[in-house]
């Protein structure tokens, strides 16, 4: 589904990515975890091209991702191919970023709608279950202004899912939450990850990429340090990096 | 105090001299703002573009603008017009074309903060489901600037009530130039002066504060 190869980028002096390459399969849950600043939400979005990337390569089921292949060599691809390969994975941020001059319903219409010109009617039908689903179709009318973290970053998920995207990608969706918040939001993406959802799923919460993920990866420093199942990774890391790593993010858990 | 006596009687009766010339600077001031906002708002936008020959035209144009005084393009464009392109204007004319570019350049500005002030957070979700950049400015962050750019908008209107006063350096006239008119007919400047500035206090200062309450109202809703 999706093909990372030699992926780098670098902002001027300071490499962010340093050769990664990774292979994400159709039904496959991938949490990406990592200390801040070792380069996951960055990866994360390179898969999308919200941040373009320097050197290697994404493919999103076999297609180039942000690049276009020309005789005269590798070109940036034009707006709207890019703008394609983008609606057809879904993202979540970090800070939900719902669209505040909207009604919740009008969030989750806004991309089909508009982007993918499908029917009015029809998306309002589908949005309505969506919103049923993630528990939040008596907000339907409401501004996210007015809802609690945990229910933006649910519409948030629902608006994502309104364009019936082929992946989704999830960016620290719980570290802006207040903690009695998190895990309303984590039961959601759970019963996502259920469904057969593949995703990619950057994440401070260790339990949840324990219990969800196919596969965890363990970044660091722009680089991927090791990658496994997660018994493997939790239970018995092999790097002594990820070691050290996992040592301190779950011993600051019980003895903050 | 010199012990100079006030006589305000004696301007009284010409009120509708001051009526006049009110009528004239509001006059002036809406039309030098309507070009303002039909210039400046494609402008602020042109002026975020990534392709750089849209920008730097743009770019040019405001900071020569600002960079300028507004006499110095008023009387440039009065004087300078004619002789270089042929085109002879009336003063009117001139004084809502000249202040309408003046005022564009800082619609421009106004329009520019509006959107740096939306967060980026906004560009990056509707990049997210696949919109393109014109899209995303019309649907998801102009209707968020737009509300933010009201009140500067309000105070530019304001500043150029004040700035229309220049158009008597053309003969045109508005309240400043009709004021020295009457000058000329009574003989009571400091009178014709003061009522002059509670004049323009009593159409400028409404807008004012109009500005400073929507921005409050923007704050508390935020």
């Amino acid at each position: 589904m999706l093909t990372i190869t030699h992926l780098s980028k670098a902002y001027g002096d300071l490499t962010v990515l340093k050769d990664i390459s990774l292979e994400i399969s159709a039904n496959e849950v991938v949490a990406i975890i990592g200390p801040s600043g070792s380069g996951k939400s960055t990866l994360l979005k390179c898969l999308n091209f919200l941040e373009p990337y320097d050197g290697g390569e994404v493919r999103f089921e076999g297609e180039l991702v942000g690049y276009e292949d020309s005789p005269r060599g590798r070109r940036p691809a034009r707006e709207r191919q890019t703008n394609r390969q983008r609606a057809r994975m879904g993202m979540v941020f970090q800070n939900f970023n719902l669209f505040p001059h909207m009604s919740v319903l009008e969030n989750l219409l806004e991309g089909p709608v508009q982007v993918l010109g499908e029917p009015r009617a029809e998306v309002t039908e589908r949005a309505l279950g969506l919103l049923t689903k993630v528990g939040l179709l008596e907000k339907r009318d409401a501004r996210p202004s007015t809802l609690s973290g945990g229910q933006q970053q649910r519409a948030a998920i629902a608006r994502a899912l309104a364009m019936r995207p082929k992946l989704m990608l999830f960016d620290e969706p719980t570290s802006a939450l207040d903690p009695e918040l998190v895990g309303e939001v984590l039961a959601t993406i759970g019963q996502l990850a259920a469904e057969g959802m593949p995703m990619v799923i950057v994440t401070h919460e260790m339990s949840f990429a324990r219990d969800v993920a196919d596969r965890v990866i363990f970044m660091e420093g722009g680089e991927v340090v090791e990658e496994g199942p997660p018994s493997v990774i939790f239970s018995h890391p092999s790097n002594p990096r990820t070691q050290q790593f996992l040592s301190r993010v779950l011993h600051e858990r019980f003895h903050p | 105090m010199s012990g100079y006596e006030w006589q305000f009687h004696i301007i009284l009766d010409y009120w509708p001299i001051f009526v006049r010339g009110a009528w004239t600077t509001l006059k002036l001031t809406f039309a030098s703002t309507l070009l303002g906002l039909v210039i400046g708002l494609p402008a602020g936008i042109l002026r975020q573009s990534k392709i750089r020959w849209l920008r730097a035209p743009v770019s040019l144009y405001v900071e020569v603008i600002r960079a300028t005084p507004a006499l110095v393009q008023i009387v440039w464009i009065y004087y300078c017009f004619p002789i270089l392109f042929g085109l002879q204007m009336g003063a009117e004319t001139t004084i809502v074309i000249a202040l309408g570019i003046h005022t564009g350049a800082y619609v421009a500005e106004i329009v520019r903060a509006g959107i740096n002030a939306v967060d980026a957070g906004q560009f990056m979700a509707a990049k997210s489901i696949g919109m393109s950049g014109a899209k995303t400015l019309r649907r998801i962050i102009l209707p968020q600037a737009g509300q933010k750019m009201i009140p500067p908008f309000i105070n530019e209107f304001a500043n150029i009530m004040k700035l229309s006063t220049l158009a008597s350096t053309i003969a045109v006239y508005e309240l400043l130039q009709e004021s020295n008119n009457l000058i000329a007919t009574v003989y009571r400047p400091l009178e014709v002066y003061t009522f002059l500035a509670v004049v323009f206090f009593c159409i400028t200062y409404p807008w004012i504060w109009l500005s400073q309450r929507y921005e409050a109202r923007l704050r508390r809703r935020a």
